[in-house]
């Protein structure tokens, strides 16, 4: 499992190097001047080209490619256009509130989602069954931003219950973290949860038919570990594999989840830094989550291998 | 009907129903039958005939979105089953009547351990810690003549045979010491030299224990080594009980008469004379269950069938010694060569 581990670990550098080129020359081949936006409306063409000079970004393309790589291998991903800060000091201190609410949604909604799909199937086509699905249908066709508006005025405006927007860090008590990270959770969490509790559904249904199924049943076993030993455990891969998939659509949510909520975290600075064609910061931001993307499927690969036996490496 | 001293197990007049697309399908149509303590009762069918239905009917795992138990009754040991809370019915399973199923391939969970699976069962009903559970697993497996148990436990079904599956299956259906196992064609999916290492195991086994054994097969041969009473069901109906020589010896259904002649025989006398005969097959096809069938069910296909045949269900008749038969051309079967 070991070597199994290092050598997958070992098989994502050609694909960081792939992301890697595609992110540098796509951003390079978008429209828009970072120089121009600096050097400000009214700047002459030789302030601009002044500016670009400075940046480096007058040499040629390969030329770029090749510093960006050589700097990234030892750890620097560059400096801000516009800030002069590092970019990993700007990730790093944005990296908090993103994993702090990807985790929660995650938490959220693989907490509900589970048992949800799994009393679904229990009771198919009885009557919980067709509220707990039509509850998830509706939350899958509800745009996050939208539930974002309406959980705050309930809970924030009209009952008082949680704060509107903002975020405070961990440091700062477990309360104040917790009752910020609420509502983006949920707004964010409900169309992920209805989407693994209709996989769990589906998945649990056809598990539920199979004969080892009915063996367990005429063992007299009770039904919760019929349940959630016998089948669950079997209905598991295709579960994890749509909570991996939904990961990489977390990080999209995140983008718009922390702009409504106004939380400090790198969905907001991808957003502001793509809007200044700020290069170096973009392309360190693609990177990590390229590479969390990749460590999220490392991941769950290797939760197969202790789900199912029969899976080896 | 008296109800027998020593019987185990008593089906009077059972009725299982599915509802279908085409309609209400009456797989098990009005069976009944005794099991008396210790003993190996075979039911013999063709595919579709309603034996498995009976076998899931008496441990009432027709699952219930589609199928129920429509009338009839089920007394194990005086006690009724058709109307027995889910659970006590869940205390009986596994612990007092045990199932084994027709694929061993299919039957055992992928994801946990044979030990896990056999101790589970015994925890459940045998109110002892886990330790003590996985022991008597271990038993078990030595019991069903499994090599290196010790070490087989912590092993997952896909590690193991086919025919070292079907003993898990029977060390699980075995471990807490159940007075009726139902084995619904057990050997069927196994190699034939399995096939009958699992019968004797089986033999062998309800000799130490006194279990009584239901056997569910289409295989005469199997019936015929293995059982001391055979029912015999066609389209959900029995047909024909005898003791297992007074079937063979003389069987009275016209419908059991052609399952006979259906077996391949490999007489070498009659090869040499020439005389072998040829392997008949019963013709026509099994009747649609989702009519009500007015006559005897066997009538279409039946060489002996009257006017009255395709009118009014035979009553069982009984031939003594124990055989009964529901036909209503006895005397002319009787009379007929087998």
């Amino acid at each position: 499992m070991t070597a199994y581990i290092v050598r997958r670990l070992f098989a994502t550098l050609p694909v960081m190097a792939v992301v890697a080129l595609f992110v540098f020359f796509l951003l390079r081949f978008a429209p828009g001047d970072p120089a121009a936006i600096i050097a400000g409306e009214d700047a002459t063409a030789e302030a601009i080209a002044a500016v670009r000079a400075k940046l480096g970004l007058d040499r040629p393309m390969v030329e770029q490619f090749f510093v960006w790589i050589l700097q990234l291998a030892q750890g620097d991903m560059g400096v801000s256009i516009f800030s002069n800060l590092a970019v990993t000091r700007l990730i790093s201190q944005r990296v908090e509130p993103t994993v702090a609410l990807t985790l929660s949604t995650l938490f959220v909604a693989v907490a509900l989602a589970i048992p949800i799909g799994v009393v679904a199937a229990w009771k198919a086509r009885k009557l919980v069954d067709r509220l707990v699905m039509g509850f998830a249908v509706l939350g899958f066709a509800m745009p996050g931003f939208v539930l974002a508006y309406i959980l705050i005025y309930f809970f924030a405006v009209q009952w008082q219950l949680l704060p509107v927007q903002g975020y405070r860090p961990i440091g700062e008590g477990l309360w104040p973290f917790v009752e910020c990270l609420i509502l983006p959770s949920v707004a964010l969490g409900v169309t992920y949860m209805a989407l693994i509790a209709r996989i769990t559904r589906a998945s649990m249904l056809e598990v539920l038919a199979q004969d080892y199924i009915r063996t367990a049943n005429a063992k007299g076993l009770a039904t919760d570990r019929v349940l959630l030993l016998h089948a669950l455990k079997n209905a598991a891969v295709p579960i994890i594999t749509v909570i991996g998939i939904g990961i990489a659509l977390l990080i999209s949510g995140v983008v718009i989840t922390e702009t409504v909520f106004n939380i400090p975290g790198l969905g907001r600075l991808t957003v502001d830094a793509v809007l200044k064609r700020d290069y170096p910061v973009v392309q360190g931001l693609i990177l990590v989550f390229a590479a969390a993307k990749v460590l999220v499927n490392l991941i769950i690969d290797i939760s197969y291998a202790f789900l199912d036996p029969r899976i080896r490496y | 009907m008296s109800v027998a001293v020593g019987n185990i197990l008593e089906v009077r007049n059972l009725q299982t129903q599915f509802n279908t697309l085409d309609g209400v399908v009456r797989a098990v149509d009005g069976v009944s039958f005794d099991l008396a303590r210790g003993e190996t009762l075979g039911i013999v069918g063709e595919s579709g005939c309603g034996k498995s239905v009976t076998a899931l009917s008496i441990l009432r795992l027709i699952p219930p979105e589609t199928g129920r138990i429509a009338a009839g009754s089920i007394k194990f040991e005086g006690e009724e089953l058709t109307t027995l809370g889910e659970e006590a019915m869940k205390r009986l399973r596994g612990h007092r009547i045990s199932m084994i199923f027709q694929e061993p391939m299919t039957s055992l969970n992928p994801v946990l351990t044979v030990g896990t699976q056999i101790a589970e069962n015994v925890v459940r009903h045998m109110a002892v810690p886990w330790r003590a559970a996985r022991e008597r697993a271990f038993e078990m497996l030595d019991l069903v003549r499994i090599a290196d148990a010790r070490r087989r436990l912590d092993e997952y079904p896909h590690q193991l045979s086919g025919g070292m599956r079907q003993r898990v299956m029977i060390a699980m259906a075995l471990s807490c010491d159940p007075q009726v196992l139902i084995a619904d064609e057990p050997t069927t999916a196994l190699d034939v030299t399995i096939q009958a290492q699992i019968l004797q195991l089986m033999l062998e086994l309800k000799e130490k224990t006194g279990t009584a054994i239901v056997l569910i097969t289409h295989d005469l041969g199997v019936v015929a080594e293995t059982t001391e009473r055979v029912v015999v069901m066609y389209a959900g109906r029995k047909v024909e009980e005898a003791p297992v020589e007074a079937l063979f010896d003389e069987p009275l259904h016209p419908y059991t008469r052609g399952l006979m002649r259906a077996i391949p025989r490999l007489d070498v006398e009659a090869d040499a004379a020439g005389t072998r005969p040829r392997l008949q097959e019963i013709p026509g096809l099994v009747p649609r269950l989702t009519q009500p069938i007015p006559g005897c069910a066997f009538a279409p296909r039946c060489g002996f069938a009257t006017g009255r045949c395709a009118v009014d269900p035979p009553p069982l008749i009984d031939a003594g010694a124990g055989h009964t038969v529901a036909c209503w051309e006895v005397e002319r079967v009787r009379a007929s060569a087998p």
